[in-house]
């Protein structure tokens, strides 16, 4: 590994807690009615974004919400709470595309971006992607929406400097994310795990990672079913903040403040 | 995040304890009549001897449960039935032979007043509530419902308390929703334990209790996804007796906590809120 990691402004170790809406997009993009056992995205709505909310500002901690555009058209006032409360809304497709968009790809973004900007009055920061597809089209519309940052790809443990054939994107980061390890779908979806047991593994990353002196970001959903609005999965969350607040020497952002705070020290991210 | 109490006598939470009868009309959906053995016997393990495990668990535990039972499974598994009666349990509809509610277009109507009349003459009562087969539905089917004189649905997984919904002006029905995460059929289908399965439920529910929101547990009498089975069945009365050494625990059935709801907290919503969009895009194909 690469060892120690030196970040501007002697902190020790970076954190950001990131909440993917994930609303009735999920269902209506694979032509389900959002209806039933097929509701699970209603409750992000209902429930479990706002549940996020309350439990961050419980904790004077930022955190970014990704919003599939058709979640914000369908429960725009929820998008808006998020952004008046002061936390970042950032562009994540418009229903959820988990399959490949092809040459649709430049009018989605351009069309969830004009949801949100519209919705909010300003412009989102960054985009990360439903289902971590991405092609060489990507950063190029992104970069011309005037994002500075994307958080989709799972290549590396920190942020860097967005790269295109070779050559840095300048004014653009990349967030690494994992969908495997610091998210919770895999293991409300999958293995079934029991909460706690979900936080000693989240605990059990972020001791790694803080002793690399690293980054780590957390991904979870605020609907039901596979995600963590409910009860005993926000609270684990709420568990983990605690935790990471007992370390010295770390910082919270919103994925856009890290992306911005990482270009303002440029010379640490090449 | 406790909130002021929304039950009877400011008890701290809810707790619904549902059964979804689903024998052989779920085979039958894999499975021709001839073909009833062997992998497909599953659900007639539920009605020789998974049921009868799970209504004495209910019975030592002193609980009252709702039973959603398709109307088929009813008219070949009398005796089931009829003991489910006798043990004071409330029978809800769960479809005739266990249809998917969101394919029928035209024939939902006509198969939601089968079923309806059909278990209404097995058990000699009209049923008032329904959970839909393979939890699929349209957002017509609440209006039906309602139409027929039926009080509630449990079938959604969208809320921590029920709530109410107009169908149409001064046509209301309460929802009554479930979790995914306190069904038994999510950690069996996938071969977890039931180790696991009680762990995450104890979990779930201290969380739930603690915020007093509504928990609606889920069971099935099946041999391979529900709880028919005898450690399956001491799983769910070591849960119960857990949930019981909570004091202010509102156990009721589903046709009570609806009846009660509906008086207390009359606010509605439409049917199918937020889903304009839907509609917008199922336009566009």
């Amino acid at each position: 590994m690469q060892g120690k990691y030196r970040w501007p402004d002697g902190v020790r170790c970076v954190v950001t807690l990131t909440v993917d809406f994930d609303g009735p997009s999920h269902e209506t993009g694979r032509q389900l009615a959002p209806l039933g056992v097929n509701s699970h995205g209603r409750y992000a709505g209902r429930r479990g974004v706002y549940r996020y909310l309350d439990l961050f500002e419980k904790h004077g901690i930022p955190g970014t919400f990704y919003v599939p555009g058709y979640d914000a058209e369908c429960y725009p006032e929820v998008v808006k709470d998020i952004h008046r409360r002061g936390f970042e809304v950032g562009a994540h497709g418009y229903l959820h595309e988990s399959w490949d968009v092809g040459a649709d790809e430049e009018m989605l973004l351009r069309k969830s971006d004009k949801i949100l900007t519209d919705l909010l009055g300003t412009r989102p920061l960054g985009w990360r992607s439903p289902s971590g597809r991405k092609s060489g089209v990507t950063v190029r519309v992104l970069k011309d929406l005037g994002y500075i940052y994307d958080s989709s790809d799972k290549d590396y443990d920190l942020p860097y400097v967005v790269r295109v054939d070779g050559k840095p994107v300048e004014g653009m980061m990349e967030l690494p994310s994992s969908a495997f390890s610091l998210d919770d779908f895999p293991f409300y979806k999958y293995s079934m795990t029991p909460p706690s047991e979900v936080l000693a593994h989240w605990q059990q990353e972020f001791d790694t990672l803080y002793n690399e002196n690293g980054y780590f970001m957390l991904m979870v959903h605020p609907r039901s079913g596979w995600g963590s609005g409910t009860p005993a999965r926000a609270r684990i969350m709420e568990d983990m903040i605690r935790y990471i607040k007992g370390h010295a020497g770390v910082r919270f952002f919103t994925v856009g403040g890290l992306a911005r705070w990482c270009l303002d020290n440029r010379q640490h991210f090449d | 995040m406790s909130e002021k109490s929304k039950w009877p006598q400011g008890k701290t939470c809810a707790v619904v304890v549902t059964v979804n009868f689903d024998a052989e009309s779920v085979d039958l959906h894999e499975a021709k009549p001839d073909n009833l053995y062997g992998k497909y016997s599953y659900g007639r393990y539920g009605m020789r001897a998974g049921v009868w495990r799970l209504l004495d668990v209910l019975k030592g535990q002193g609980t009252k449960a709702t039973f959603f039972v398709p109307a088929l499974d009813a008219e070949n598994n009398r005796a089931a039935v009829e003991a489910i009666l006798k043990d004071g349990h409330e029978i809800g509809a769960r479809g005739y032979a266990f249809e998917d509610h969101s394919k029928l277009k035209d024939q939902q109507r006509a198969t939601l007043e089968r079923a309806h009349h059909a278990l209404t003459k097995i058990t000699g009562i009209a049923p008032v509530g329904w959970r839909a087969p393979f939890g699929l539905l349209t957002r017509d089917t609440l209006g039906q419902l309602a139409d027929l004189g039926y009080l509630y649905d449990s079938s959604f997984q969208d809320d921590d308390y029920p709530y109410v919904v107009e169908c149409a002006p001064g046509k209301r029905i309460v929802e009554l929703p479930t979790f995914e995460a306190l069904t038994d059929a999510t950690f069996y289908n996938p071969r977890h334990s039931h180790v696991r399965l009680l762990k995450v439920w104890k979990e779930e529910f201290d969380a739930m209790y603690e915020a007093g929101h509504c928990v609606n547990l889920t069971l099935h009498p099946r041999g391979d996804y529900g709880s028919g089975r005898a450690a399956r069945a001491r799983a769910v009365d070591e849960f119960l007796n857990y949930v019981k050494r909570h004091p202010g625990v509102h156990f009721a059935t589903c046709r009570e906590l609806a009846q009660w709801w509906r008086e207390a907290h009359p606010a509605t919503e439409p049917v199918g809120a937020n889903l304009a969009p839907f509609d917008a895009e199922l336009a566009r194909g």
